[in-house]
């Protein structure tokens, strides 16, 4: 379900989990990742902060 | 919630003179408080329905073209807080309707009220689950996701207790559309649960065919009970509406408060 | 190689260092614990002010970093570093209900098939593992540690038992020592499979954050060891890290800044099997080259094709190619393998080597904990695809979807079993090339039938999760 919210960023294997882009999500798309991980019916995904390198 | 108001009102100004006679013609509440606490009920009713089959179809991952998955979980999570507000005005015009004696503990606390106790209690109930479910949802992402899935199976209860307390509580239920809709909620959710049924747990088919058992059994039970309970006459006063006293003159009323109506005045039902 | 049995009493009752090799595996067999002290002296903790030790306070950790031992599990992650991330985050974790930080925990599970040193170790000085486990603590702050054996091991069970009972009687033990009993199951050795059943859960690992070392057994931080690891630490206790690393030829220098430099100093411990003349565990000095330690196995019993390098995880290499490579993990990390917790396995000629890869990638996968999708999903899938490359006629469209699988379930899951696994096949495609173009020509190699080589303790083809 998450591929339908965050197209963008969020793939499905063959077998429907999630595959997702590497790389931090860019900005624009903060809001839909966050409703995406909390509207996961698994609580699969996780949002968290990238460590500044 | 049809029909003419009746006007009749009741003066108690003699109560003092005298003892309470011992059955006592109960008179029916007019108010338009009356008639908001039923139509919110049965929209809270309709809504809930509404949720619940949403969420059966969420869990077999029901999809099409264009009616992508989270289409179906949105539309359950506003449905289901669309109840919740429905069924909180339900209860504030219970509580503000001087008539009927229901407190403010009894929108918390089950079976203790003066009014159809079993009954309204299972509307209590139903609120208290319906909290439990809104609050853990609300709260989804910072509680343990085995703990947030164990209090959302209690959704299996809420509606159906939801469901026994209209027929129960409901100053309508012998109203034939409001059977009917009642029966098509029911029906909706019966066919969503054994689509659910045959499709989920393909591990545990010792579940599956005890979930089968239940739904089966729930509907001749609860089939049953309404044709002899609620649809029967003298319901109001089998289920504990309370007798309101009266002043004197004339016989008390020898019939029980009639058919379905929270007391009525025969010919009274909507 | 000298016998480092004779060793005689320095001054001051301390032991000279063992030299040459063996240093972990006593040559005249188990010593009790009477006899570990006379040979190796007395445990150097520190005194009662936190002095001494051989290096003082703090000392253990700097030695072990200046020593450049690397993990001895499979990872092969620094030691010293280890150990210090756990005292630190110990530090700062602080006590809680009069107990300090730390926890360390030995892992002596061993869930690798092919692998068998850390029984052997066990068996013949589990005093130097059971030292080690106590200067760890010491060094780290930890008040309690756990001993994770196989359950099925009941003689070492109870041999180690009583061991822990002799060292608690003279106070050489230091925190108290719990054994735990792990059950079989490739995955169920894994860090935080183990600091999973110390909590009472199931036996499978967890999703990290948080790693051990942060917050493991009971919340605390956590210090995971192999035992072989802990043996060590426990030699460079007493011995300090130049004689850790001054093994061989050319004493390596101590520059433990250089990457690799660490990977590459003292002595390990080699599962050797296959088709060698004297299959079993040896004691070697790391960067020995593979195909001078197979002569002292003496030599391969029939003629060699492969070397399966690292255990399950690790990867294969055609034998002539892998003849002079160093045994370390860096060095076979360069050319597609690795050294894992020390395995290397000979295939003969006479089998199949995709045969074996696809009888190895069922057994992985029907080991799969359950916990993630891409797991249980794609190695049943990426095994399916296997069997088809080694047993019946590969067209061009099987290898280019064992491709995709390959890629679909690497970095997805909450442990290494899928990312081992698709290493494992991938350096198979590599090393089998040959086999796959006959395949694709001829069909499956007659070769395919034999009994498979590679062991896979209780499996049957289709086997499930």
């Amino acid at each position: 379900m998450c591929a339908e919210l965050l197209p963008e960023l969020i793939t499905t294997d063959p077998w429907g989990y999630p595959i997702i882009a590497p790389g931090p999500v860019p900005r624009d798309l903060l809001p839909l990742a966050r409703y995406a991980v909390t509207m996961c019916p698994t609580l699969a995904l996780l949002l968290t902060r990238a460590e500044r390198t | 919630m049809t029909g003419p108001a009746l006007a009749a009102s009741v003066s108690t100004g003699s109560l003092a003179a005298g003892g309470l006679p011992p059955e006592a013609l109960v008179v029916t509440s007019s108010t338009p408080l009356w008639y908001v606490t039923r139509a919110t009920g049965l929209i809270a009713l309709v809504l809930l329905t509404a949720s619940m089959a949403l969420g059966l179809l969420s869990s077999v991952r029901y999809q099409r073209p264009a009616w992508p998955r989270f289409v179906t979980i949105g539309l359950h999570r506003n449905t289901a807080l669309l109840a919740l507000a429905f069924t909180g005005l339900h209860i504030v015009t219970t509580l503000a309707d001087s008539f009927v004696p229901v407190k403010l503990q009894d929108v918390v606390v089950p079976f203790v009220s003066a009014y159809r106790p079993v009954w309204l209690g299972l509307g209590t109930i139903t609120f208290d689950l319906l909290l439990a479910l809104a609050v853990t949802s609300l709260l989804r992402t910072r509680m343990k996701y085995r703990s947030w899935r164990l209090v959302h199976w209690s959704a299996f209860l809420c509606w159906p207790v939801a469901v026994l307390h209209g027929l129960g509580t409901g100053s309508d239920t012998r109203v034939r559309w409001v059977l009917a809709l009642t029966a098509a909620c029911v029906a909706l959710i019966a066919v969503l649960t054994a689509w659910r049924l045959a499709n989920g747990w393909p591990s545990h088919a010792g579940a599956r065919l005890a979930g089968a058992f239940a739904l089966v059994i729930v509907l001749i039970v609860g089939g049953a009970w309404l044709t002899a309970g609620p649809l029967q006459p003298g319901w109001a006063r089998r289920s504990g509406t309370p007798q309101h006293p009266v002043s004197g003159g004339g016989k008390p009323n020898s019939t029980s408060p009639a058919d379905g109506t929270a007391g009525g005045t025969s010919g009274g039902s909507r | 190689m000298s016998a480092a049995g004779a060793v005689s009493a320095g001054p001051a009752g301390s032991a000279l260092p063992p030299r040459g090799l063996p240093r972990l595996i006593p040559a005249d067999g188990p010593l009790r614990l009477a006899d570990h002290v006379e040979r190796y002296g007395p445990v150097p903790f520190r005194d009662r002010r936190g002095h001494g030790g051989r290096f003082g306070a703090a000392g253990l950790i700097g030695q072990v970093e200046r020593a450049g031992l690397t993990g001895r599990g499979g990872a092969c992650f620094p030691a010293g570093r280890k150990l210090r991330s756990v005292a630190e985050n110990g530090r700062r974790a602080g006590p809680l209900r009069g107990q300090s930080g730390a926890v360390v925990v030995a892992n002596g599970a061993e869930s690798e098939p092919t692998s068998a040193k850390d029984r052997l170790l066990l068996t013949f000085a589990p005093h130097l593992v059971l030292d080690g486990i106590a200067l760890a603590a010491e060094a780290v702050g930890a008040t309690r540690a756990y001993l994770c054996l196989h359950e099925s091991s009941d003689k070492l069970v109870f041999d180690l038992g009583a061991a822990i009972v002799e060292r608690d009687r003279v106070g050489q033990n230091r925190v108290p020592v719990q054994m735990v009993p792990v059950p079989g199951g490739y995955v169920a050795g894994q860090e935080t499979s183990l600091v999973n059943q110390i909590n009472g859960k199931a036996p499978k690992p967890a999703f990290v954050p948080p790693r051990p070392f942060q917050k493991g057994a009971h919340g605390r931080p956590t210090l995971v060891q192999n035992v072989e690891t802990l043996a060590h630490i426990a030699l460079i206790a007493r011995f300090g890290a130049d004689w850790f690393r001054h093994l061989g030829p050319v004493p390596g220098p101590a520059v433990p800044s250089a990457p690799g430099s660490g990977a590459m100093a003292g002595s390990a411990l080699v599962t050797l099997s296959g088709a060698v003349r004297m299959p079993g565990v040896y004691e070697i000095a790391l960067g020995m080259p593979v195909g001078e330690l197979i002569r002292r196995a003496g030599g391969p019993s029939e003629q060699p094709q492969a070397i399966l390098a690292g255990g399950y995880f690790g990867g294969w290499l055609p034998y002539a190619r892998a003849h002079d490579v160093p045994v370390s993990d860096p060095t076979l990390r360069a050319v597609g393998a690795a050294l894992g917790p020390g395995v290397l396995i000979l295939l003969p000629e006479s089998a199949c080597g995709l045969a074996e890869t696809a009888w190895i990638a069922s057994y992985l996968a029907s080991q799969s904990a359950g916990q993630c999708g891409p797991c249980l999903n794609g190695l049943p899938a990426l095994a399916e695809m296997l069997a088809q490359l080694a047993f019946g006629r590969p067209d061009g469209s099987a290898l280019g979807g064992t491709e995709r699988l390959l890629a679909l379930v690497t970095r997805r899951g909450a442990c290494h079993l899928p990312d081992g696994t698709a290493a494992f096949v991938t350096s198979a495609l590599t090393a089998f090339a040959g086999d796959l173009r006959r395949h694709a020509s001829y069909g499956p190699c007659p070769r395919a039938r034999r009994r498979p080589v590679l062991p896979a303790p209780g499996h049957a083809w289709g086997a499930k999760p």
